[in-house]
């Protein structure tokens, strides 16, 4: 059933851990399509299986049997060297603990991927000025993590993921570190880049509320998808599945 | 990641945790240090030896004594261990031989003023002389076929004793007043005769002026080989004693059955100079063969040279274990530094820093700490290696010209590469480590 235009096709996804004698399905076969621009929320409770699932995704964990098919390439198949290609060539992240280099500044932290594709520093700098601004720092560029607030902080993060101009950004509960005023800011500010730019993103939350923001949310439970809800028109569709 | 901002990561690293850095750098500068410092010792305990072999006449020279007396070759008619002005002949023939020196000791008595001195003189060719280097101060040596004439060691003023108040310089401690180069002195070749003339026997033995043309360089003070011996050319004193003994036996010299002379000299000693250095031990095993005792610096510089290198090891191996220390110390930091930034490394893997970059960042970081304490170790080594020069270099001569601590001008070059090797080596399973970190882990390691 894949679609030709996804972005994302994954097919029967399992992840088994041993503990003892027991097998524990923290994944069990998980099939779904994620299209290309489409803003899509991972929820479930603890435990659930959906940060297994976004780490499968961005290749930071491998599966256990199944398909991951991201633009193209069957990324469980490639080595952990392809992967880091991968990653710096088609991926941007969003932590929920920020994870910006505290020995950096801004500015420094935001043009940090760049170096890894040898882009010269000049260049480099200029670019993270403009992402910078591009979500309101232009202010705090010579800062340091440590003098910023969190939502500035998470800010930071989400201009880090947009500069290398990835396909596909992930987001590990990015406002699990916030308040709820900072959370519903960035939570429009990352709606409002994805529909400007047409970028795809997976974000994964324990919070139903904040999942509302994406345009289709899928329920996990028990390493199965229990239920994807429809929302980008108006109101919202449910569909079971 | 450009090759330089690979630098610069690492650079900040370190300077980040300035602390630990330093200390780090420190076992690595103590640890080089101590390795060039001590080596340092060997090589100038090697080099004041080859010196001190080159002044004696470099290291062609072999001296040659004879093994028989010349009575047994006037019996057998072989030459075997005798030495001679016809073995001396026979001597410069062979292969490689580039000189040979008959050595003559001839006791003499001097005179003027008030000062004598009873001395051997010690006569060589005029060729070896040159051929040994002989340092000389004041005068110039003596030409071909010059008058008999006097080189005096530089301290051999200090023989002179006063005969009229029997005093000598260690009792008065007054330099005698005797001018070695200017006024002529008066010689007793006869010194047997001399003296049984003054305790009554027979008559006294014609007194010959003598001039002293040269002394050794170097003050009162100085030491060297030739500093308490007095030379003169073999074939000046050989006429100069034919022409007083005329028809008599030279003292020291040989005598047929019948009291007379022979009509050569024979001598206990005589000096080979040899071509090439890789000669000598060929030329002294045929020497040896000829039936004479023969001896070289080459035997001498190769039991030098063994107990050098051993030296030589044991001085490294002490510096070694500084090192190893050190580098133990570097593998400690590097794998503190990880666990530190297990989250740092995770994120930058994450974000496409590939693998190969994360491992040779680490191990520029340990590079650049052994850089580091190898640059300063070396400053530190010159220093040390000035100190001990100028503190202990004066304590075996006086113008403290003795090397004790020498560093080659390649060693500097050899250390610091030695010691970014070590850093590099002892950072390279940690750098190993970082690199197989699992992002995962990294980024869950809150």
């Amino acid at each position: 059933m894949q679609d030709s235009s996804s972005i994302i096709h994954v097919e029967n996804l399992y992840k088994i851990y041993e503990v003892g004698e027991n097998h524990v399905f923290a994944l069990n076969g998980i099939s779904f399509d994620v299209q290309k621009g489409e803003f899509c929320s991972i929820v479930g409770t603890s435990g659930s299986g959906k940060s297994t699932l976004l780490n499968m995704l961005a290749g930071l964990e491998s599966p256990t049997r199944g398909v991951i098919e991201i633009a193209g390439k069957r990324i469980e198949q490639l080595s952990e060297n392809q992967l880091v290609r991968y990653r710096r060539e088609n991926v941007g992240f969003i932590f929920q603990s920020f994870n910006l280099l505290a020995s950096m500044t801004a500015e420094e932290n935001v043009a940090l991927p760049l170096r890894f594709r040898r882009i010269p520093k000049p260049v480099r700098l200029q670019r993270a000025r403009m992402m910078l601004k591009a979500v309101g720092l232009e202010q705090h560029a010579d800062h340091l993590p440590s003098q910023m607030s969190g939502g500035q902080q998470q800010r930071v993060g989400i201009a880090r993921a947009l500069i290398v101009n990835p396909d596909i950004i992930f987001a590990d509960e990015p406002t699990g570190n916030l308040d709820s005023n900072t959370t519903a800011e960035i939570m429009s500010m990352m709606q409002r880049i994805v529909r400007k730019y047409n970028k795809t993103l997976i974000m994964v939350t324990h919070d139903n509320e904040i999942a509302g923001f994406a345009d289709r949310i899928f329920h996990i439970k028990d390493g199965k998808i229990s239920l994807i809800e429809e929302r980008r028109k108006e109101g919202g569709k449910i569909e079971e599945s | 990641m450009e090759f330089f901002d690979l630098l610069e990561m690492s650079a900040n690293n370190l300077t980040r945790r300035k602390m630990r850095t330093f200390l780090t750098v420190l076992g690595v500068l103590i640890g080089t240090a101590s390795i060039v410092v001590m080596l340092s010792l060997g090589f100038g305990l090697n080099k004041s030896t080859m010196e001190q072999i080159e002044e004696s006449g470099g290291l062609t020279t072999i001296t040659v004594y004879g093994n028989g007396s010349y009575d047994d070759y006037v019996k057998s008619g072989e030459l075997k261990g005798v030495l001679c002005d016809t073995s001396i002949a026979s001597l410069t023939k062979l292969e490689h031989v580039k000189l040979v020196s008959p050595v003559m000791n001839f006791s003499v008595l001097l005179r003027q003023g008030s000062y004598e001195q009873n001395t051997s003189l010690t006569a060589i060719s005029l060729e070896a002389m040159k051929e040994m280097n002989m340092p000389i101060g004041e005068g110039k040596l003596p030409g071909k076929g010059d008058e008999l004439s006097l080189i005096f060691g530089n301290q051999t003023i200090y023989d002179f004793y006063n005969y009229r108040t029997e005093e000598n310089y260690w009792d008065t401690k007054e330099q005698p007043d005797v001018d070695l180069l200017g006024t002529p002195f008066l010689a007793v070749f006869d010194v047997d005769s001399y003296y049984s003339a003054q305790s009554g026997e027979g008559t006294p033995p014609k007194k010959y002026a003598v001039n002293g043309t040269a002394s050794i360089k170097g003050s009162n003070e100085e030491y060297n080989e030739f500093s308490w011996n007095i030379y003169c050319d073999i074939d000046a004193l050989q006429t100069k004693l034919k022409k007083i003994f005329r028809g008599r036996v030279i003292p020291g010299q040989p005598e047929t059955k019948s009291g007379k002379p022979y009509a050569e000299f024979s001598y206990d000693q005589a000096y080979v100079y040899v071509d090439k250095m890789e000669n000598v031990t060929d030329v002294q095993k045929q020497i040896t063969e000829m039936g004479y005792e023969a001896w070289s610096n080459a035997e001498y510089l190769e039991s030098m040279q063994n107990q050098y290198r051993m030296i030589q090891a044991v001085l490294g191996g002490i510096g070694a274990v500084s090192l190893f220390v050190a580098a133990i110390g570097i593998a400690n930091t590097m794998m503190m530094s990880i666990y530190e930034r297990t989250k740092e490394i995770g994120i930058i893997k994450v974000l496409g820093c590939d693998m190969g970059v994360i491992r040779q960042m680490f191990l520029w970081e340990a590079g650049f700490i052994g850089l580091l304490g190898g640059f300063f170790g070396l400053l530190l080594s010159y220093l040390l290696s000035f100190g001990i020069n100028f503190f202990l270099g004066g304590l075996y001569s006086e113008g403290g010209s003795t090397t004790v601590s020498y560093i080659p001008v390649w060693l500097p070059f050899v250390s610091l590469v030695f010691a970014v090797l070590v850093g590099m080596v002892a950072g390279f399973f940690p750098a190993k480590r970082a690199m197989e970190l699992s992002p995962l882990a990294a980024i869950r390691n809150e």
